[in-house]
């Protein structure tokens, strides 16, 4: 992230040069729309959910210090937004339990993951993924995708940096075991 | 991030990011151009006086010289311009003034008819403006206490 850059094209558009927001449109738009399907799941929603956020992040512009990253800003108006549609639908949120998968079993799932082909891998993952509560799909991606720090996941989110801690390692865990689930599967079809 | 988070890290960069419809951005900048258009009347509050004050006592005083200048110059002329507008609204109204009343009124027409055109067009020209102009700072007035 080039904040920086970013701050360049913020004062314009502050400015009165409405058109140098579409940079900041096209640089985030792919995982606003993102974590927007994570928690939504139908595309249409997603990408209406997604519009919505530029828009709100143009009304309130005035409001961004740039004491945060401008990411982080953003992907917590899509979080909160996201939230709330939810909430109006009344899904709640499953939380996970601990699952049984050792250290060891997630080093031997990994190395097994790794010799499986690229293809059947992503298609895996993204299955294994989207299994998890829509919550943990959003903090997986901004951690491990996006590389957001703890601190950053707690502005976006408003959970508290150890509950984040918690719930990424119960994620990660619950993915593996997902992933051991298929792939066994899978080894059992071919047999 | 431990051994594990790491690799969990390496896999997960394969994930598949999703991407809107092929027109998002478009879409997003046409409902902001709209957005940026309603508030567009806000940059009224920003808006200053075409003329100036200075401006205006120049202007203002330019006329009355001007003015001046024609009903000094133009005093000898003023019973030549017979075929005139103002001679014939001045002959048309004759017979209802006494003759002191009719003098001093044939003076007066006399001497607006030694006016060229012009000079009222530039004075219907800066009215008009100035109309505007006073339009425009009571607009903002208005809005700056909303």
């Amino acid at each position: 992230m080039n904040k920086t850059e970013d701050q360049y094209y913020i004062e314009a558009v502050r400015k009165g040069n409405v058109q140098a927001f579409s940079y900041l449109v096209e640089k985030y738009q792919k995982l606003v729309y993102t974590l927007a399907l994570k928690l939504l799941k139908r595309p249409e929603d997603a990408e209406e959910l997604a519009q919505d956020t530029f828009i709100k992040a143009y009304q309130k512009l005035d409001t961004y210090e740039g004491k945060s990253k401008f990411s982080t800003w953003l992907y917590s108006i899509t979080y909160n937004a996201g939230i709330s549609e939810l909430r109006k639908r009344r899904i709640d949120f499953k939380s996970l339990e601990d699952q049984r998968f050792s250290d060891q079993d997630e080093m031997k799932m990994h190395d097994y993951y790794s010799e499986t082909k690229k293809e059947d891998q992503e298609k895996y993952l993204n299955l294994a993924l989207g299994k998890l509560p829509e919550d943990d799909q959003v903090l997986v991606t901004l951690y491990y995708y996006e590389n957001q720090s703890m601190d950053d996941i707690s502005e976006i989110t408003g959970l508290t940096v150890s509950n984040i801690k918690v719930k990424i390692h119960r994620a990660r865990k619950k993915m593996y075991s997902l992933l051991h689930e298929m792939l066994n599967e899978e080894i059992y079809s071919l047999l | 991030m431990n051994k594990l988070d790491k690799q969990f890290e390496e896999m997960m960069k394969g994930i598949k990011i999703d991407s809107p419809s092929s027109d998002f951005t478009f879409k997003v900048m046409s409902r902001i151009q709209a957005e940026a258009a309603v508030q567009r009347p806000h940059l009224l509050l920003d808006y200053k006086p075409v003329i100036s004050k200075k401006a205006w006592i120049i202007l203002i005083a330019a006329f009355i010289l001007i003015m001046i200048y024609i009903t000094v110059s133009g005093k000898d002329s003023s019973a030549a311009g017979d075929s005139s507008f103002w001679s014939t609204v001045s002959n048309s109204l004759n017979p209802l003034k006494s003759r002191e009343v009719s003098s001093i009124w044939q003076k007066g027409m006399g001497v607006f008819s030694s006016i060229p055109p012009i000079a009222y067009m530039i004075l219907l020209a800066t009215l008009a403006l100035w109309t505007l102009d006073s339009y425009l700072q009571q607009f903002r007035h208005n809005h700056s206490k909303a």
